[in-house]
């Protein structure tokens, strides 16, 4: 098969990184080889966070080149935003619509407003899926859900060759028993905001 | 928690990181005793280690530094055991006292040194190669590029210290430990290791006649060691038949295998590299043309083939650095431009906020830091909302003087024109150019809170301060031929609660002290807003650093600050020397019960072990009390007024003393009730602009609001806001 390049980028404590360990255990229950990547900087919480997971037959560099990416899996606006240079000219977004915007201590700089953020994902991409996750997370009473309704979302795309099982086996295996019930909900409300 | 190494089913696969992938072959090779300080990139060794000792039966420490755990597996490795220690790159010079002479005395079973280099600093201060230090301690090193080879060197690394009788360094880069990838795991090695001493072996002690002996033995061992190095299974040639040859070790190699068509070239992988395999490196030239070297940071195999006499394609050709670390698109522009890889395409650029890193929300260094910038604070004025009402003077002088006359405030609104307006006081400045002009020494600045106050039995009214202020904020009574100046109203000024449009705040003096910084979370306390830490060297050298400025002469109180693991780790000799040669800095010890940096280890003040065992609670204060510091203060930081107090206290105080700030961090503990902004709030920005709290931020619209998901609850925000905005949100 082809190499398939997944970029999941967020802020520090939005489970961006447990997210991209359990879309890596899918891919290998379903046999792939697979490597992952992740970028942080020094700070604990509230930083950029971006991970990178690759599957294919086989895979040697954990790292993805710029503009090879398939698809980039967005928890908030503006670092979806930033990661977008890493997206192939046909490549898939899914956004979380959240936005979480940083303090800003720089004078000069306007920050970008929700809408113009938006406006620059949808200008650079045309396969861009909103999917207000903090919006459905707050419904289903648990914010912390935010991560596994994206991964729902991601595995309901067209041409995911991980199976729907491998995603909810690699859930149960990685997550605590009290919470796999909420996130297999969650999972599966983020399958069907892709799949209307 | 049973850790997922621990799993007993050889050839499965389960997905790690370098790390977790050493910490499985090291469980492979029978292991009986571990030990680190945490330090990013290696910490997920032990930390995965320590949570399979119980399973596997062996043992498993956090030591409070990095020589101490490189002893302590010397030790073990002395009677039989095999041992490992983990690092990074930074830790190695710490552990390099004994590990020098280590390679002298050998190893009777097997030892591993693990060493994580941090190319690019995700998070170190530095940028240095290991490979140099195997050369430099003459010991054998593996370079491990992927986790799969992390666990393959790990295990092997055992059996080649064994049979050399010397320890063996394993280096990683962060890409390797902290990059996963789908990892065969081996077999568990059952060892019957008989523990015991040799009493007897001279080659322990290193004493001159020993040691020079044992130097012969260890350059036998490195003969030996090279052999190894020219047969081992971790340096593999794939030819290809190609003109070009590719000479690769780490993460670069693999970079370089994926952006090229690797049936066009022939490679040459190295993973034991030290001693450099020369003959196998000889060998592989004969077939080709060209030769490319791929390494990142300093050019180890380059210099090693140079030697050979061999011409190589190396760093300067490709246009490569050693500054930083590789990633695909930069070997792919090196190869691009060598003609032998298609250009990358051009990608957008997009000019997007930074989101730079900060203190968490919450976090009680912030809280500290806020409380060292608040102790000598000013009025100031925000010109873009000031309409120049003149309230601030009618109230100033009402308060002061009983009269609501301008002319007699200690602020006063500067007209510039229709638009320009602004209203200007006293700004505290820490040279305080007013009181070196003036001549009559009726002006003196508190060295509490750096507020100027005016003798008036003594001042002449010549008006000479009134000429020497930057700011135009000293005046002179014309009827009392005395000078005035705003004294802030003991920190609660009148002008600040009642300026209509919100545009004056009290506002902390950041940098006007010195403030050395340390290894730590806490070091984040330079940036912007706080911008209260100006150095950051090495681990505990913040002390020394201080008590070094403190010789030399510089002006006023030196601080130094260092986290709790910090003191534990080096921090506690600083604090001894300083106490011995009697110098006038104040410690700060902010003590937040844990390693909070890498992830939240415990320390000597936790009360737990790495194997979650109760531990002793070594009582900071009790260490600091018996080296000698008389003066000892101790403060919660979330309380900034008494936190601000404590150290107007220790300001007056001459000679080593000591602050320690104590509480958990937020991040440990569950979660306060969210705080909120309410229809007071005037949007001063005072918590945005110099507390500096990720969960508060400003809207477009110019509102200031908290993110609910991520405050802390901490509620300092609460207590700091001059306008008393801010509250807890009410429980539903």
């Amino acid at each position: 098969m082809q190499q398939l390049d997944f970029v999941f980028a967020g802020v520090g404590g939005q489970g961006i990184v447990v997210l991209s360990d359990i879309f890596c255990e899918a891919a290998i229950l379903d046999g792939f080889d697979v490597t992952k990547a992740e970028i942080h900087g020094m700070a604990q919480r509230g930083g950029s966070i971006t991970a990178f997971a690759r599957i294919s037959e086989k895979v040697e560099s954990p790292l993805i080149e710029t503009g090879k990416a398939d698809a980039v899996i967005g928890f908030e606006i503006l670092e979806t935003a930033r990661s977008l240079p890493m997206l192939k000219p046909d490549g898939t977004v899914i956004v979380n619509t959240k936005y979480i915007q940083p303090s800003n201590f720089n004078k000069n700089l306007k920050p970008k407003t929700q809408q113009e953020l938006l406006n620059i994902i949808k200008n650079l991409s045309s396969n861009v899926y909103e999917v207000n996750a903090s919006n459905i997370a707050n419904q289903l009473g648990n914010n912390l859900t935010v991560n596994t309704i994206l991964l729902g979302a991601l595995s309901a795309l067209p041409n995911m060759p991980i199976k729907r099982e491998s995603f909810e086996k690699a859930m149960a295996n990685k997550l605590k028993e009290k919470y796999l019930q909420i996130n297999l909900q969650a999972f599966e409300l983020g399958r069907q905001s892709v799949l209307k | 928690m049973t850790s997922k190494i621990t799993v007993n089913k050889p050839n499965s696969f389960l997905l790690l990181n370098g790390d977790e992938a050493v910490a499985r072959g090291a469980v492979e090779a029978n292991i009986k005793v571990a030990t680190a300080y945490p330090g990013t990139p290696s910490t997920e060794i032990l930390e995965t280690l320590s949570q399979a000792a119980k399973t596997l039966n062996f043992y498993a420490e956090w030591s409070v530094n990095e020589i101490v755990s490189t002893e302590i597996a010397a030790g073990a490795s002395m009677t039989g055991a095999r041992a490992i220690v983990s690092m990074k790159h930074v830790g190695l010079n710490v552990a390099s006292d004994a590990i020098m002479t280590l390679a002298y005395t050998g190893v009777e079973s097997g030892l591993v040194i693990v060493v994580c280099d941090d190319p690019a600093l995700h998070s170190s201060q530095n940028e240095q190669d290991t490979r140099y230090f195997a050369v430099h301690s003459k010991l054998p090193l593996l370079d491990a590029g992927n986790p799969q080879e992390a666990l393959n060197m790990a295990k092997e690394a055992f059996q080649i210290s064994e049979n050399l009788h010397i320890p063996i360094i394993l280096r990683l880069t962060t890409r390797v430990a902290h990059g996963k990838a789908k990892v065969q795991i081996g077999n568990f090695q059952k060892l019957e290791r008989n523990i015991s001493f040799d009493k007897n072996g001279s080659r322990w002690v290193m004493v001159p006649a020993n040691a020079i002996r044992q130097h012969r033995v260890l350059e036998e061992k490195l003969t030996e060691a090279k052999q190894l190095s020219e047969n081992s299974p971790f340096n593999k040639i794939e030819d290809n038949n190609s003109e070009i040859g590719i000479i690769g070790s780490g993460v670069g190699y693999y970079y370089a295998r994926s952006v090229l068509d690797t049936k066009k070239f022939s490679w040459l992988k190295l993973g034991f590299i030290h001693p450099f395999p020369s003959e196998l490196v000889k060998l592989f030239a004969s077939k080709v043309k060209q030769l490319v070297i791929i390494e990142e940071l300093r050019p180890y195999i380059e210099e090693n083939i140079q030697r050979l006499k061999l011409d190589i394609t190396g760093k300067a050709a490709l246009g490569l650095s050693e500054i930083g670390e590789y990633t695909p698109d930069k070997i792919r522009g090196a190869f691009a431009k060598l003609g032998l890889a298609e250009k990358a395409s051009v990608s957008s650029v997009l000019d997007l906020q930074p989101r730079s890193p900060n203190l968490c929300p919450g976090c009680t260094h912030r809280a500290f830091y806020y409380a060292l910038n608040s102790v000598n604070q000013h009025v100031t004025c925000d010109s873009s909302k000031c309409i120049g009402c003149g309230t601030c003077e009618k109230v100033c002088s009402f308060e002061k003087e009983h009269v609501s006359n301008f002319a007699r405030s200690r602020i006063r609104v500067v007209r510039v024109n229709e638009t320009d307006k602004g209203a200007v006081t006293c700004h505290v400045c820490p040279d305080a150019p007013c009181v070196v002009s003036c001549n009559s020494g009726a002006l003196s600045k508190s060295i509490k809170t750096g507020i100027i106050s005016v003798d008036e039995n003594k001042c002449v009214g010549c008006g000479l301060c009134v000429k020497a202020c930057l700011y135009g904020a000293v005046f002179l009574d014309s009827n009392k031929k005395k000078v005035f100046i705003c004294d802030t109203c003991q920190g609660d000024p009148v002008c600040v609660k009642n300026c209509p449009k919100y545009a004056l705040t009290l506002v902390g003096r950041a940098n006007d002290k010195i403030v050395a910084g340390d290894i730590g979370c806490y070091s984040l306390g330079f940036l912007p807003p706080l911008n209260t830490v100006q150095s950051c060297l090495c681990m505990g050298s913040g002390i020394s650093q201080a008590a070094g400025m403190a010789h030399a002469g510089v002006n006023g109180k030196v601080f130094a600050v260092l986290g709790d693991s910090t003191f534990f780790h080096a921090g506690m000799p600083g604090l001894l020397n300083v106490v011995y040669n009697r110098v006038n800095v104040c410690v700060i010890i902010l003590d937040n019960r844990i390693v909070a940096m890498t992830g939240h280890q415990p320390t000597p003040a936790s009360g737990r072990t790495a194997m979650s065992d109760d531990a002793k609670i070594v009582s900071i204060q009790e260490i600091v009390k018996s080296v000698g510091i008389d003066k000892i203060l101790t403060v919660d930081p979330y309380d900034v007024k008494a936190t601000v107090e404590a150290i107007r206290e220790v300001l007056t105080y001459d000679g080593p003393c000591v602050i320690v700030s104590q509480r958990s961090c937020p991040l440990l503990i569950e979660r306060g009730i969210p705080c909120e902004v309410t229809e007071k709030c005037g949007s001063c920005g005072l918590c945005i602009t110099n507390f500096g709290c990720p969960a508060i931020t400003k809207t477009s619209a110019g509102r200031v609001e908290i993110d609910s998901t991520l405050c802390s609850g901490c509620g300092v925000c609460v207590n700091i806001c001059p306008h008393k905005a801010i509250l807890r949100r009410k429980i539903q």
